[in-house]
């Protein structure tokens, strides 16, 4: 009765309108199918970054219509109703989607690129599918959408699909309402869409998709280096199990030592049992290797792996993923074993997008190329993740993450662009209380850099329809990225390093009240003109003080301390009047230009206190990529060991200092062993941190205790710092939107900038 | 003149300044005829367009490995001149003492000044002399007016550059630098790092017969990255460094040691020529047969497409050489 009940009852008409992430992520198809459960007319319109929604029905239906808009959303949506309001009834009994409005302002959301859905993995699979084995299939649920959408709002022509004419039978899907690929914008198979392309040196290209695929899939297995395009740049590929491909690689990249991420073929419930054989899995780290982002994760490497030794050499970590499209499900399916799958890019350079200028600048590393031609339109490199302090965070945010929405607890006065800093470049564009951020661009001394760093800048503006009428930078006035915003002619702000760090963790965690926040990275440029990465500032977002900080001493060589740590080791011996025997200075004359001042500018950075423990302990004079000889350190410290307390002492401009010296001893002696050495090297740095913000709460009441800087990508020293604070009291909190490193740097200038201007 | 230093003295227009130029300065300069007597003096040019150009001198410290000030004082000017197309041909000279200045020392400087002069094929014609307090000049500071006559062929000038010239240096870079500022800091002597500064006349002169020679520029002060921006200022193209531009290895030794960029450090005797494609060939084989030029290498091109300065590296890659600036910091993190 009660049912009969409602279809009696009156009718009613709504208007909805819903905010979030509700483009390029199957919403309307959604909305269609919903409408047709409940029996609702009416219609759904996308309007820039909106969806208006008009439902005609009875009233209680409606009302659950609307609930199940919010509670049955697809998985990749998150939509928030932003106003129901009475409506008239419509004339027409039936709903429909009618065209997407393409004007008015409104909240923008650029999707991410998705991995592959479980949906189109079933069909990529299934030999009586018209898309089985077809390396570009996609739906609303999964598929390209930053590195393909050219405008917005996001339909098939403002993307670089719209080269690709729908056949008949897509066309149909596109156009059905009721298929999970209605509006599908990137929707392909095999008769229209991407084809891939085998192209080898000296061998006539194979250009059909199969064939394609398992001439790579040969090369591979015979031990070659393989360049495949993928969904956000390329990657340089080969048999992880290989000792001797990979040093091929290593060898033709000039990259000896740094990790190189591995991607595992999926298998079992949760597809990482054949990635088990090699590293485990904590659960999260497992839920966040097989999440949509699907990102790299730092995973323990199992002492009986099989992968080849050279792939991580000296860490304890492997950088694992999955196949996070459908042609690399296909490539590691025929491959069946893990492959090497690392940055397809020249060190230090935005990864490669464009088929030509691949072929060319690869060409010296890769033996052979898997090319699509579906063009890349701005890249996405991979993301990477790692555990610290039980939680999985960001270390680098990129495809399937990117760009990345986030807020500020204040309101921005004008939008603005904020450029960020000079490693780990990312741009953010915030207005009112939004950020978005760009995925990693690279480091920003090559032109290749800056020319990703223009386009994302202009592209994240048009994409979001909002243009920035001012620019923030980093006050370092040799940065690219400050000497490109001060030339583009618009009013320019800048924040200071490590205040942008420390306003990033301000901002991102929104509490009241201030905050002690230590910035401890390698250099960045501080106030006093030196340069600073061992700070502890005090205050909130648009107000730092430095509280305190580390002794300083002089850096010979300035910026070649950054990749010789044995600089950073020498510089604390002489500076305490002392000589190290292991220097490689062997006819002194670096110790002369010390002892002369040239070239050798002041600096209070952590991150070079712990190159000059790698370099004394793990005997690393020179590092082959940044954060080697830290890392190498904490691979080696298997239980904290006991720590030697360091004087803290106020300078002359009020400043507390603590004394590093009392660790050279210790860090010189050889009676034991590194990995002792490295134990209570991090041990006392954490007792340093913990003294430095007892005497903060002493003097100023400091409770809050915020980290951030790439030195607390160290596991091992964020997590003793976090439970000594913790046991005496203090909140303590890591970044988590973001990682700790500079790649922050944009989000927490545009924070420090609104934050002041609330101030104000 | 039998005084061991300078005095205040030396500069007052009595004896001791009539001393102090006649056994000092005329006597080194004895193959310039320098009139010492004269206000004025005519000098001779011929026919042909005059050119003149003036720097000053005041380099630490004033004797180096492979020179001083005095011969840079020379090298400096008529470089200027030789790379504009000019054969230098005269010049006037201004030394600025310090009270207190050995006589010995000046007269090793004036001696090295006059010899190079004589290798320049110029002559001083006219001088001056001052003598400043003690603690107001760094020993000895120098002044040269140089002047000469263009040569014939292509007269070379900055807005001659095209889009796909090539760029040549006629030897290795950063010498000049690294040994003065390793002399100038005391870090000891290195036998193998010797200033290049010297005459580049002959380097010059035979590529104005070039129809494609487009502008020729001596790397001093910022070195050839400062070149490159100085082409980007003046016309609005790019350079790009290619990964073949020499540097000897003590000069990469001591610049690895002590961070620094060898294309920012200053040459005294080396001429970077643009030339357009079709004759970077002929103009690097007109070098390499020339002492001055044996190791002359083509070093980078001249790129419409992008208006930077770009050096590639033997890695494949690419990075900005930036302008320079005062002391740059370091950006690493």
């Amino acid at each position: 009765m009660a049912e009969l009940a409602t279809c009696t009852a009156e009718t009613i008409a709504r208007r909805i309108r819903l905010q979030g992430h509700v483009q390029g992520v199957g919403f309307r198809p959604f909305v269609y199918r919903l409408a047709l459960r409940h029996g609702i007319s009416g219609h759904v319109q996308n309007q820039l970054g909106e969806v208006e929604v008009v439902a005609a029905g009875a009233a209680n239906a409606v009302d659950r219509f609307i609930n199940d808009l919010i509670d049955t959303a697809p998985p990749l949506s998150s939509p928030a109703l932003s106003s129901v309001v009475d409506t008239e009834i419509p004339a027409v009994v039936s709903f429909s989607i009618i065209d997407s409005l393409a004007e008015a302002d409104a909240q923008v959301f650029v999707p991410p690129d998705y991995f592959m859905c479980d949906d189109c993995r079933r069909e990529l699979q299934d030999p009586s599918d018209r898309r089985y084995a077809y390396p570009f299939i996609n739906c609303t649920q999964c598929g390209p959408r930053y590195t393909l959408i050219e405008a917005l709002p996001y339909d098939r022509p403002n993307t670089s699909m719209s080269a690709f004419p729908l056949c008949a039978e897509c066309e149909a899907e596109y156009l059905d309402p009721t298929d999970r690929r209605f509006h599908a914008e990137p929707v392909a198979c095999a008769s229209c869409g991407p084809s891939l392309v085998y192209e080898e040196a000296g061998r006539e290209a194979v250009a059909d998709n199969d064939a394609a695929l398992a001439a790579a899939v040969t090369a591979i297995r015979a031990g070659k280096v393989v360049a495949v395009k993928g969904i956000g740049g390329y990657h340089l590929v080969c048999d992880a199990c290989d000792e001797q491909a990979v040093a091929t690689l290593r060898e033709r990249k000039r990259r000896p030592h740094k990790p190189l991420a591995v991607m595992f073929p999926v298998a079992g419930d949760d597809g990482l049992d054949h990635a088990r054989r090699f590293v485990d899995f904590t659960p999260d780290e497992a839920s966040v290797v097989a999440s949509p982002i699907r990102p790299i994760v730092l995973a323990r490497h199992r002492t009986d792996s099989a992968l080849a030794s050279n792939v991580a050499p000296g860490l304890a970590e492997i950088g694992v993923f999955l196949p996070y499209s459908p042609l690399h499900q296909l490539l590691l399916d025929a491959v069946g074993a893990p492959i090497v799958a690392t940055s397809g890019n020249i060190s230090g350079e935005p990864v490669l997008t464009k088929n030509d200028e691949a072929l060319r600048r690869l060409a010296p590393i890769a033996d052979s190329f898997l090319q699509h031609n579906r063009p890349i339109v701005r890249p996405a490199d991979d993301p990477v993740f790692r555990r610290i302090a039980g939680t999985p965070r960001p270390l680098r945010i990129g495809r399937g993450c990117a760009p990345l929405e986030l807020e500020i607890p204040w309101q921005q006065s004008e939008p603005l662009l904020a450029v960020g800093g000079h490693m780990k470049g990312t741009i953010a564009l915030s207005w009112q209380n939004r950020v978005v951020v760009s995925p990693h661009i690279g480091e920003m001394d090559s032109p290749r850099s800056l020319d990703v760093f223009e386009q994302v800048a202009d592209d994240l503006q048009s994409l979001y329809g909002v243009r920035a009428k001012r620019i923030v930078c980093d006050a370092h006035p040799g940065y690219t990225t400050h000497r490109w915003a001060s030339r583009q002619g618009m009013p320019v702000e800048e924040v200071w390093h490590h205040e942008a760090h420390a306003s990033a963790v301000g901002a991102e965690f929104a509490t009241s009240g201030e905050w002690l926040i230590f910035a401890w990275d390698g250099v960045g440029l501080g106030r006093d003109g030196t340069l600073w990465g061992g700070e502890a500032l005090l205050g909130r977002p648009g107000t730092w003080r430095r509280f305190a900080s580390l002794r300083s001493f002089r850096l010979p060589g300035g910026d070649k301390a950054g990749r010789e740590p044995w600089r950073s080791a020498a510089a604390l011996y002489w500076e305490c009047g002392e000589r190290w025997n292991a220097s490689p200075d062997i006819d002194g004359l670096a110790r002369a230009a010390w002892k002369n001042d040239v070239n050798c500018p002041v600096s209070s950075a952590a991150g070079r206190l712990f190159d000059a423990a790698a370099a004394i302990i793990c005997e690393l004079p020179i590092a082959s990529f940044e954060a080697q000889g830290p890392m190498m350190l904490e691979a080696l410290n298997a239980r904290p060991g006991q720590a030697i307390p360091l004087p803290l002492e106020e300078d002359s401009e009020g400043v507390l200092r603590t004394d590093w010296q009392p660790l050279l001893g210790m860090l010189s002696d050889d009676s034991r062993a590194p990995e002792e050495r490295a134990g209570i090297f991090h041990a006392s740095m954490a007792g340093a941190i913990l003294a430095q913000a007892r005497s903060a709460r002493e003097r100023v009441g400091i409770t809050q205790v915020g980290l951030s800087g790439g030195v607390f990508q160290n596991r091992v020293l964020a997590e003793q710092v976090i439970a000594l604070l913790n046991d005496e009291g203090f909140t303590v909190r890591l970044p988590l939107a973001l990682p700790c490193n500079d790649a922050a740097l944009s989000y927490g200038q545009a924070a420090e900038i609104a934050a002041r201007e609330a101030q104000e | 003149m039998d005084d061991e230093r300078i005095s205040l003295a030396h500069g007052n227009g009595g004896r001791f300044m009539r001393e102090l130029i006649e056994d000092v300065f005329a006597k080194a300069l004895s193959e310039s005829e320098l009139d010492v007597q004269a206000d004025a003096v005519q000098i001779d040019l011929g026919d042909g367009e005059v050119m003149i150009t003036t720097d000053g001198f005041t380099v630490q410290p004033l004797e180096f490995p492979g020179g001083n000030i005095g011969s840079l004082a020379i090298h400096g000017t008529t470089n200027d001149l030789a790379v504009a197309g000019a054969k230098p041909m005269f010049m006037t000279l201004n030394a600025f003492i310090e009270e207190g200045f050995e006589v010995e020392q000046l007269q090793r400087i004036v001696t090295s000044l006059a010899e190079a002069a004589v290798e320049a094929g110029v002559r001083i014609s006219a001088g001056d002399t001052k003598v400043v307090r003690r603690g107001e000049g760094g020993g000895i500071y120098l002044a040269t007016t140089g002047v000469g006559v263009r040569l014939p062929g292509v007269k070379p000038s900055m807005d001659k550059i095209q889009d796909g010239d090539i760029l040549l240096v006629s030897g290795p870079i950063g010498d000049h630098g690294t040994a003065v500022m390793l002399a100038r800091e005391e870090f000891g002597l290195r036998g193998d790092l010797v200033s290049d500064a010297g005459p580049v006349m002959s380097l010059t002169e035979p590529l104005l017969a070039l129809d494609g020679l487009r502008f020729m520029r001596d790397p001093t002060r910022g070195g050839i990255a400062s070149i490159g921006h100085e082409i980007l200022r003046a016309t609005g193209l790019g350079v790009r460094f290619e990964a073949t531009v020499p540097v000897r290895e003590p000069v990469q030794s001591v610049c690895d040691m002590l961070g620094y960029d060898p294309y920012y450090l200053a040459c005294e005797g080396r001429v970077v020529a643009i030339v357009a494609p079709d004759q970077a060939d002929a103009a690097l084989d007109l070098w390499r047969n020339l002492s001055a030029g044996k190791d002359a290498a083509r070093i980078g091109r001249i790129t419409a497409a992008e208006q930077r300065i770009i050096l590639e590296t033997p890695l494949g890659g690419e990075r900005f050489l930036e302008e320079l600036e005062d002391d740059p910091l370091p950006r690493i993190c």
